[in-house]
């Protein structure tokens, strides 16, 4: 139809914006998330003990929730932050606490006896991560990382409720001018499910190539 | 911008006005979700067209955001002449997605259970249907207890969005009020507390699940 | 004893073959074991004696042959009229005919989340319909035959190996098999927990019970069997009582694979 024709060029717009907040998303969910992990796994007790509770009360709480705190309270103080930064920022720190879980259980499921070994050779903490378990961890956490970021961008889709020129605003848009809301929408679905799907094929491969059971 | 206290207290009966919506609108769905996940577990296991259907279902709602299905629902019931409101859209939307989630665990639950407790119960004579009734499922069942408790928490909160359709649960009140208040900060704090609450409730719930049914491995 | 059982074979293997894609994993393998008997199968890995074992309560497939327990078919009928010459059974025959062999696994394979007692009894209250207090019964008489009274209410994770394997022979004893099949029962085993399951299997050598014993424990095939088979690449190479297999091996993969034993171990 020539609804169809005439829409994509718009969803595409709409999609870069999608994928430029998942990339800075992710970017910083994965940086924040090998910084708890770390902080989760070698801390002492107090900092180890905040960030936990921290993690915590991120988990619990909807992202649209978040969301809105950003929004509003960026309304009301005056500062000009752009949403789409604003809410790529909260995004990512939103799954900075599911990231932080992915390479925790990277690292722990390495063996003991990996540890072991490599300080038996004399080698140091940071050595031992650096030349050995990396790789080892890097296998393991490839399927449950690509999964976060399909999660990612999915979350992406909230911004269009504070105004966001991303995918799912843009079909809205295109849905209150031309009252087709099942063939818009499902065309918004469409290019959702062929960029995470695609993503989630990538996992279940790299999961195949894993090989080996504990 | 110092935070107020009284400010604070006063936004959580307001906000607590809609927690009666969010946690029927949460039971309701979890319920629901849990009974479809097992119609399409019964599909997958049922043949390999009805196998086929199924997975392509639970992938397209795996990988669609639970907005544009819930807007899909909403503003396309309304043009077809059968509104539905916003509840049940959403409603509807959480249960459709969620389902193919929890489908997937019940699988993944099934398939974590040994071969070779299916061949200790074959060899002994049972049916291959009675081996998985009496042997592979209750232990499937302790296994999932966790991963259902996660499905749980994460439809609790995505309970949230439908506030985006016009349904009156809590986070549609914090920001009915934060339209007319300066006080935004400390009601979203509110709110977010009180999801934290409810999500607590729900995860100590399922702790105890858990330790009644011995969760094994 | 009547004539049937001199001249009709417990187990009787005719013929089978198998394959697993190309690779022929089973070649035209015939054999029997009469009752009473106790028949070890010893080889090398992939040689087919665990797939030939598990075809014989039917958990593998075979694309060739038939087998027969206490005389009736289990897996395929022979038939005049089929393409084969056999057809396969019904899936509630195929039960049928499982219980009438016991077969106990290298990794025991008991229900984790089931008591030994319930491991024990669920085959006969499920199964054989016996009531609760009667299962009961025979499963209290087993455990005290295994060596393990006290551990009824126990759950399997808490028994070491050696006790859960025990408590996997009373389970399968419970459903009075014409035959057991043992499949490198202790090859999984610590070294000192070995004995008391070999202790079990020899009293039923001595109390008669017809079985096909696949080991690595080779002083004990030695010992207590009446015939050894080896088996290697699919095919059995020699079968023979235990003094001729390991003191006058004949087959020249035969003696090289007990030179692999003799170095360091007592035969």
């Amino acid at each position: 139809m020539e609804l169809i024709i005439n829409s994509i060029p718009l969803l595409f717009k709409g999609l870069q914006n999608t994928i430029i907040m998942s990339l800075v998303a992710t970017l910083l969910a994965t940086v924040l998330g090998i910084l708890f992990a770390f902080i989760q796994i070698f801390s002492h007790f107090f900092i180890k003990a905040v960030v936990e509770v921290l993690l915590y009360l991120i988990r619990g709480v909807p992202l649209l929730v978040l969301l809105f705190m950003m929004y509003y309270s960026l309304l009301y103080s005056g500062l000009q932050v752009d949403p789409l930064i604003g809410g790529s920022v909260v995004i990512g720190v939103y799954f900075a606490a599911f990231m932080s879980e992915v390479f925790r259980g990277g690292i722990l499921s390495i063996a003991k006896g990996q540890w072991e070994a490599g300080y038996a050779l004399g080698l140091r903490t940071h050595q031992v991560v650096g030349s050995i378990l990396i790789y080892q961890a890097l296998r393991i956490i490839g399927a449950p990382f690509i999964n976060t970021v399909i999660m990612i961008i999915k979350g992406t889709s909230l911004v269009a409720i504070i105004g966001v020129t991303e995918l799912t605003f843009v079909g809205r848009q295109i849905v209150e001018r031309t009252l087709e809301p099942f063939l818009i929408f499902s065309l918004v679905a469409l290019i959702y499910i062929v960029m995470c799907y695609s993503l989630s094929l990538l996992a279940q491969h790299l999961e195949r190539k894993i090989g080996y059971v504990n | 911008m110092p935070f107020e206290i009284p400010l604070f207290i006063r936004s959580v009966p307001i906000l607590l006005e809609g927690l009666t919506i969010t946690l029927i609108l949460s039971i309701l769905a979890i319920l629901l979700s849990a009974f479809w996940g097992v119609i399409l577990l019964l599909s997958m296991r049922a043949g390999k067209f009805s196998n086929a259907f199924a997975r392509v279902y639970i992938e397209i709602m795996r990988n669609t955001p639970i907005i544009v299905i819930m807007f899909f629902m909403f503003f396309g019931s309304g043009v077809i002449g059968f509104p539905l409101s916003g509840f049940i859209a959403g409603l509807l939307s959480l249960v459709l997605q969620n389902g193919a989630y929890v489908a997937e665990i019940y699988r993944a639950g099934i398939q974590g259970v040994s071969n070779r407790q299916t061949e200790a119960g074959l060899a002994l004579g049972f049916m291959p249907k009675r081996t998985f009734l009496l042997i592979i499922l209750p232990q499937a069942i302790r296994k999932v207890i966790a991963p259902l408790g996660t499905q749980g928490v994460m439809i609790i909160k995505d309970t949230a969005i439908v506030a985006t359709i016009s349904v009156a649960e809590m986070t549609f009140q914090a920001r009915l009020l934060a339209d007319r208040t300066a006080a935004v900060f400390e009601i979203f704090t509110a709110l977010a507390i009180i999801y934290i609450v409810l999500t607590s409730i729900f995860n100590l719930g399922i702790r105890v699940i858990e330790r009644k049914y011995g969760y094994k491995n | 004893m009547s004539i049937k059982s001199d001249l009709v074979p417990e187990i009787e293997i005719n013929n089978i073959s198998k394959w697993f894609g190309d690779t022929k994993v089973l070649d035209c393998v015939s054999l029997s074991v009469t009752k009473g008997e106790a028949l070890a199968v010893i080889g090398p890995s992939g040689s087919g004696k665990t797939t030939l074992l598990r075809c014989i309560n039917f958990l593998e497939d075979f694309q060739e042959g038939t087998i027969k327990i206490n005389g009736e078919y289990i897996g395929y009928k022979h038939t005049t009229t089929e393409k084969n010459y056999r057809k396969r059974q019904h899936e509630r025959d195929i039960a049928l005919m499982r219980t009438k062999v016991g077969m106990v696994f290298q990794s025991f394979n008991l229900f984790p989340h089931m008591t030994v007692l319930k491991n024990i009894t669920l085959g006969l209250t499920k199964i054989l319909k016996q009531s609760v207090s009667e299962a009961n019964e025979t499963a209290h008489q087993l455990l005290n035959r295994v060596g393990l009274a006290g551990k009824a209410n126990m759950l399997p994770a808490s028994l070491s190996g050696g006790q859960q394997q025990r408590v996997a022979v009373a389970r399968a004893l419970a459903m009075k098999p014409k035959a057991m099949l043992f499949d490198e029962v202790t090859s999984a085993l610590d070294p000192e927990l070995v004995a008391e399951v070999l202790d079990v299997i020899r009293e039923l050598i001595a109390e008669g019970m017809t079985m096909i014993i696949v080991t690595h424990e080779m002083s004990f095939a030695r010992a207590f069997s009446h015939r050894v088979a080896f088996m290697a690449e699919g095919k059995v190479l020699e079968l023979d009582v235990p003094e001729k297999i390991f003191e006058n091996p004949q087959n020249p993969r035969l003696i090289s694979f007990l030179e692999r034993f003799h170095k360091g171990y007592q035969i």
